[in-house]
């Protein structure tokens, strides 16, 4: 459906997008991540027609929108990171000026407005000025104003930043109906992997204006996949010990942590009754353990060294 | 376009306070300044410390070729008036000097040092013609001599009448009229700075709305308030406060060219900011200057300096306040008028074309 090819964008001297290609299927969910000042916004830009890439394309169903702006137009939602919204006006009148500006037909549009107002939870506050809003009604009614014209693809643009967990909580409710009920193509950017993790069927993972991986989450996590991290705890803990552990085949490393010992040994190597025994013959008992699940953090850190939020 | 301008009214209408409050202040500094101006309509007291037959004499001498009205009154009095602001100067006479008291440096003070230094320098120049002679048979001789004067000089105007007085009030009601509608203008053009930066720009660009259509929301609404201010300002001063203004729909029509071509230099300013916070900084730093340079404050001729003369001309208010004072004081007609109005599109053209594609570059 929507697919940017070696899209890149300079600002004097500064590659700020450097070749990005990706696509989006329709009815898909695709998560863009990255920290800040990866590009994402950039791309966004680019994508949504708002800005010229320096090279490259966004085809919307084959065709270039960067020739035909119009075309993706018509058919995009675009959130942006910032509220985009006059906070002197209402909810309810900023929704009726941005229908009308995306010609919404007047007698679609009442009815339009409180549609969008009840699926952000809005509706009983239409009347009251966006200014009085809290930062996450505000990110809501941000929402809204992009779905007034039912957009088949909608790009929300970091949509969760500086708010309260209860507000977040209904945004990623809100896009989730989208997607799942509606069909509507996301494409949702965040540096808040925990969402990307709950909401998106694909991911991108942008550095320093580059695709770094792509692909399903388990995709994503085979990545990590030639380790298995085991976190044990054991009654007491030896040098012996220690070295005994470090002998068990597979086995590649062993670090002491505060709680237990860290273990990482060759993906898909059951060592665990050889630690049992290994434990037996020094007297040691085992009190808990824990296989760590990788997130996208994890991937994350592995592929460019670094944390999300650094 | 009709939704953008909608949008804006409807925040307006929320506060329109910005709106009035300009409008009280060019009919409240009018209300000041322009009638300081009026000093035909006061007395100025005049006493001496040394004699009543000093004082006789220059009342009568001041009072014989001046429109201000010249009285004699006690010094405490005539002190007490200038202190408490009931009147603008006094004149302490001596036999052959004068001593302007005055509370502050209004205009009208300087004509009134004007008036009475011309009256002391006729009869300075009588008593030295004189000598040790009869000053009053002089006099006399002068007054009948120049009641047939060898040369007689008539000024008529254009059209033959007489040659109308110069308001200097009537100058500054159309210039503070027009030099407040300037912030109002400006600041609702700011419209487009705020939406850029909010992100609400972005959204109209999205949408079918073309570009086009999103400034001109925007510029034909910051006219039309702007106009509007000045409309109201001016039918308050015809109907409400009495001032003749001449040919209403031409003054009008006048405002109205000049609210374009404000719209224009204001945006030209946005097309030099990066931030509406930017904006709201700059705008009321040049504005100001604006009506200085452009002579709105001063007689006609004052400035002289062509630098300054060309500053002046390239804002549209020294062309919109020359237009209109002709049409309230010397009945100009619309051919009379047509040059400014050409000098203020021609204004609004360069400036709105500048200041669109500063505004362009910019994002």
């Amino acid at each position: 459906m929507l697919e940017t090819v070696g899209l890149s964008k300079t600002f004097k001297e500064k590659k700020a997008v450097d070749g990005i290609d990706m696509y989006l299927d329709v009815g898909e969910s695709v998560g863009l991540l990255g920290p800040n000042g990866a590009g994402k916004s950039t791309t966004i830009s680019m994508i949504a027609s708002l800005m010229k890439p320096t090279s490259g394309d966004v085809l919307l169903n084959g065709k270039s929108t960067i020739k035909n702006p119009a075309d993706i137009r018509k058919v995009l939602g675009v959130v942006p990171q910032e509220i985009a919204l006059y906070e002197e006006l209402s909810a309810y009148e900023n929704l009726k000026f941005f229908g009308k500006i995306y010609q919404v037909k007047k007698a679609e549009l009442e009815s339009r407005i409180q549609e969008v107002l009840d699926l952000v939870g809005l509706a009983e506050r239409q009347k009251d000025l966006v200014k009085t809003f809290s930062g996450g009604m505000k990110r809501r009614v941000n929402i809204a104003a992009a779905l007034l014209h039912h957009p088949k693809i909608i790009i929300l643009d970091e949509p969760t930043v500086g708010i309260d967990p209860q507000s977040r909580n209904h945004i990623l409710e809100t896009v989730r109906r989208l997607n799942v009920e509606q069909g509507t193509t996301v494409l949702y950017t965040s540096h808040y992997m925990e969402e990307v993790e709950q909401l998106c069927d694909r991911v991108y993972i942008m550095d320093h204006g580059k695709i770094v991986a792509s692909g399903t989450q388990s995709e994503l996590f085979s990545i990590l996949s030639s380790e298995d991290t085991l976190q044990v705890q054991f009654s007491k803990i030896s040098e012996n010990f220690l070295e005994a552990i470090r002998a068990i085949e597979h086995v590649r490393r062993v670090e002491e942590t505060g709680d237990g010992v860290r273990i990482i040994s060759k993906k898909g190597s059951n060592m665990l009754s050889e630690l049992v025994h290994a434990a037996e013959r020094h007297h040691i008992q085992v009190i808990h353990f824990q296989q760590e699940v990788p997130s996208l953090e994890d991937v994350f850190l592995h592929l460019t060294g670094k944390t999300l939020r650094d | 376009m009709k939704a953008v301008m909608l949008a804006q009214f409807w925040k307006d209408k929320r506060a329109p306070f910005i709106i009035l409050l300009f409008m009280a202040i060019s009919i409240l500094l009018t209300v000041i300044f322009g009638d300081a101006e009026r000093i035909d309509q006061t007395t100025v007291a005049i006493f001496s410390s040394e004699s009543e037959e000093i004082e006789e004499f220059w009342e009568q001498r001041l009072n014989e070729s001046s429109d201000i009205e010249f009285v004699i009154k006690d010094e405490e009095e005539a002190r007490e008036g200038v202190i408490h602001g009931t009147s603008d100067a006094a004149v302490h006479v001596m036999e052959d000097d004068f001593l302007l008291i005055a509370s502050s440096n209004k205009p009208s003070i300087q004509m009134i040092e004007q008036e009475v230094h011309q009256v002391f320098l006729e009869e300075a120049q009588l008593q030295a013609v004189a000598g040790s002679g009869n000053m009053d048979e002089l006099r006399t001789e002068v007054q009948e001599y120049m009641k047939n004067p060898p040369i007689e000089v008539e000024t008529k105007s254009l059209e033959g009448g007489a040659i109308a007085d110069y308001d200097m009030g009537i100058q500054l009601l159309f210039g503070f009229t027009l030099f407040a509608s300037m912030f109002t203008i400006g600041f609702k053009v700011n419209g487009i700075t705020i939406d850029k930066a909010s992100g609400v720009w972005n959204r109209m660009i999205l949408s079918p709305v073309s570009k086009t259509s999103m400034y001109m929301g925007h510029l034909i609404y910051s006219f039309l308030v702007g106009f509007f201010q000045i409309l109201m300002v001016l039918l308050i001063y015809e109907f409400l406060m009495g001032y003749d203004l001449g040919n209403f729909l031409m003054i009008v029509t006048i405002a109205a060219v000049f609210a374009l071509s404000m719209v224009s230099v204001a945006m030209l300013i946005a097309g030099f900011v990066k931030s509406p916070e930017q904006f709201y900084m700059i705008l009321p730093s040049i504005l100001p200057i604006i009506p200085v340079v452009s002579g709105v404050y001063m007689m006609p001729g004052t400035i002289t300096n062509p630098v300054l003369q060309f500053i002046g001309d390239i804002f549209p208010l020294s062309h919109a306040v020359e237009a209109m004072v002709d049409v309230t004081l010397f009945q100009a007609n619309w051919n009379d008028i047509l040059l400014p109005i050409v000098f203020m599109l021609l204004i609004g053209v360069v400036a709105m074309g500048i200041g669109i594609n500063m505004v362009e570059r910019r994002r």
